[in-house]
């Protein structure tokens, strides 16, 4: 299966990701609505983008008390909008933190790979987002305890 | 063939079955028990607001049972168990000889012991059948009480409100939320209601309910009197065991089971909130009456029935519940008066977060927060899976107790995800729910 590979030394915090997410998810260029999220590190000097990483548990979709979360074509855990009833046990249940909630729709929202078109990895300029044939894995853990490591000794 | 006998048609139950038919690598024969009708109970409150039809609640339709070949005894109830004779007995008289079976038979609701709590305007919301009876109480402008300010409570509050309804919650206790939330948090969440037109009266006794024409009249112990059109009694649920008695079974204060879901008689295995099992957190027995016990301990227990050996880490509790736009999230030991505990609140967003320890690693987590707010949700599912991994937060503690909004970073940099990736309930890969209107 392909998933969202992060390559965050690449990432220039430019936040294109997240406006096409939004764009490609709810319509709106509005970040906030983004399933794709850039942290900031050692004081906005660098960023890495986070995202689901389509776990095989899928905590999400064992979790929905209706079966709304299913698993598409591209292999994305995906929430089916006539299904979600909007009770966020996906959201108490998701341990990655990767689980969204609309209050206009009154829907719960996650990363269903553009269903196979990323738009995230289609708007990074520099790649730090790829869409590739590869396992799911911790892609941003190492940056930032690194990252994280310097900032936390220079308390 | 083997014969599987799965007794109760709750989240339990149902995920049983379903992983039963995943799992066995040979046919057999499965028979279902079940009081009702397959349902969610979780989905109830969104029906109660009318923002989903009655035939969204159903988790298996017949033409679904019949597909997955499951005998079923709809609308009866398990009156006894023979364990040596490997007989259940329903209470219509009918016999079921079974190989291995599995009590999911759940909780039911309590009334507190008032005079008039069985009178007309009283209700539970509990069971489908009770859902039905309040929707058709409730009417715009209706004055509907609710008593017992817990979770259950909680769970409809939202759609009480959007029906037009005006409320009043009544609690006995002190203080809203006793088994959800701190004093802190509940604090704030009774303000958050006052402040959108929710009328709490804490400390309240009701002494007496009387039956007042179309409307219902409530005595308290100190306090007026208040006239309403509908009673809402959510004071409480119990566990449906008390049909075991004689069975040999060894009951705790729920069915003691090991790790395999398996209680004392090794053919008998129990699930959900009828279930002892083992805490995640605290490694102790104890009974976790919420959707995902019920969900995990379901299909942990259909594997073994499949033939499969499937061992269970533990239950995690957690709770979430939204109060007008405010979401209210516990989990795991959140309230152990022993766990070494970091606070910060935001009165005006408002935002609180509790985080308890156990050394490095985090035991239990509260937060609150306005749902429209992304933080907070992506916080409640990095708690939640730093509670469950049991990360080590070494590099990051002292930084938490200056600040314990900022989850985000130490779930990240302690390379939680790497830790949760591998993890599986099943040993395997979930499978989706399919294309059927199953929810199981």
């Amino acid at each position: 299966m392909r998933v969202l590979k992060l390559t965050p030394d690449k990432c220039t915090g430019c936040l294109r990701c997240e406006l096409a997410c939004a764009y490609m998810q709810t319509g709106e260029f509005q970040p906030a609505k983004s399933v794709i999220r850039v942290s900031p590190f050692e004081g906005h000097t660098s960023y890495a983008p986070y995202t689901c990483p389509q776990c095989a548990e899928g905590w999400c979709m064992t979790a929905c008390p209706v079966g709304a979360i299913t698993i598409t074509a591209a292999g994305a855990k995906d929430v089916l909008d006539d299904k979600c009833v909007g009770c966020k046990l996906c959201t108490i249940a998701c341990p990655y933190g990767t689980m969204f909630y609309d209050p206009d729709t009154r829907k719960a929202f996650k990363c269903n790979l553009c269903g196979g078109a990323p738009a995230c990895a289609d708007a990074c300029p520099t790649a730090a987002i790829t869409y590739e044939e590869v396992a799911t894995a911790d892609w941003i853990g190492d940056f930032a305890r690194e990252r994280a490591a310097r900032v936390l000794a220079a308390r | 063939m083997t014969r599987h006998l799965v007794i109760g048609g709750g989240t339990a139950g149902m995920n049983a079955l379903r992983t039963i038919r995943e799992e066995e690598s040979e046919r057999s024969e499965v028979t279902l028990v079940s009081a009702e009708r397959p349902y969610s109970r979780m989905v109830l409150p969104y029906y109660l607001d009318r923002s989903i039809a009655e035939s969204h609640v159903f988790t298996a339709t017949a033409a679904v049972l019949a597909e997955w070949s499951v005998k079923t005894h709809l609308g009866r109830r398990a009156a006894a168990l023979d364990t040596r004779a490997g007989v259940c007995t329903l209470d219509d008289g009918t016999k079921i000889a079974y190989d291995d079976c599995l009590v999911a038979t759940g909780s039911s609701a309590v009334r507190a012991p008032v005079p008039g709590a069985d009178g007309r305007g009283v209700h539970s919301f509990w069971t489908l059948d009770e859902a039905r009876g309040v929707l058709a109480h409730i009417a715009p402008g209706s004055h509907v009480v609710m008593i017992g300010a817990g979770f259950i409570a909680f769970t409809i509050l939202n759609s009480i409100l959007a029906l037009g309804a005006r409320l009043t919650i009544v609690e006995i206790a002190p203080r809203i939320l006793p088994r959800m939330i701190d004093p802190t948090g509940a604090e704030l969440v009774e303000a958050w209601l006052r402040r959108h037109g929710v009328a709490v009266r804490t400390g309240a006794a009701v002494t007496r309910i009387e039956d007042r024409g179309p409307r219902t009249r409530l005595r308290f112990k100190g306090g007026s009197d208040i006239l309403c059109d509908v009673v809402i009694m959510a004071t409480g649920i119990r566990t449906n065991l008390e049909w075991l008695a004689g069975s040999g079974v060894r009951v705790n204060r729920g069915i003691v089971v090991d790790e395999r879901l398996r209680s004392s008689v090794p053919n008998v295995y129990a699930a959900g909130d009828v279930a002892e099992g083992r805490d995640l957190v605290t490694g102790e027995p104890a009974i976790h009456a919420i959707e995902p016990t019920a969900q995990e301990h379901g299909r942990v227990a259909g594997a073994n029935m499949a033939g499969r050996d499937a061992t269970y880490r533990g239950s995690l509790l957690m709770n979430i519940v939204e109060v007008c736009h405010l979401d209210v999230a516990s989990f795991g030991a959140w309230d152990d008066p022993g766990a070494e505990a970091f606070t910060a609140v935001r009165q005006e967003r408002p935002a609180y977060r509790k985080l308890l320890w156990r050394g490095d690693r985090l035991s239990g987590a509260l937060i609150l927060g306005r749902s429209s707010d992304v933080w907070t949700t992506n916080d409640i599912g990095m708690l939640k899976g730093l509670v469950q991994s049991g990360s080590s937060l070494a590099a990051w503690k002292e930084h938490l107790r200056g600040n314990p909004f900022d989850v985000k970073p130490a779930f990240i940099a302690s390379r939680t995800t790497a830790t949760l990736l591998p993890l599986t309930l099943l040993g395997r890969a979930a499978k989706a729910p399919g294309n059927t209107p199953v929810a199981v």
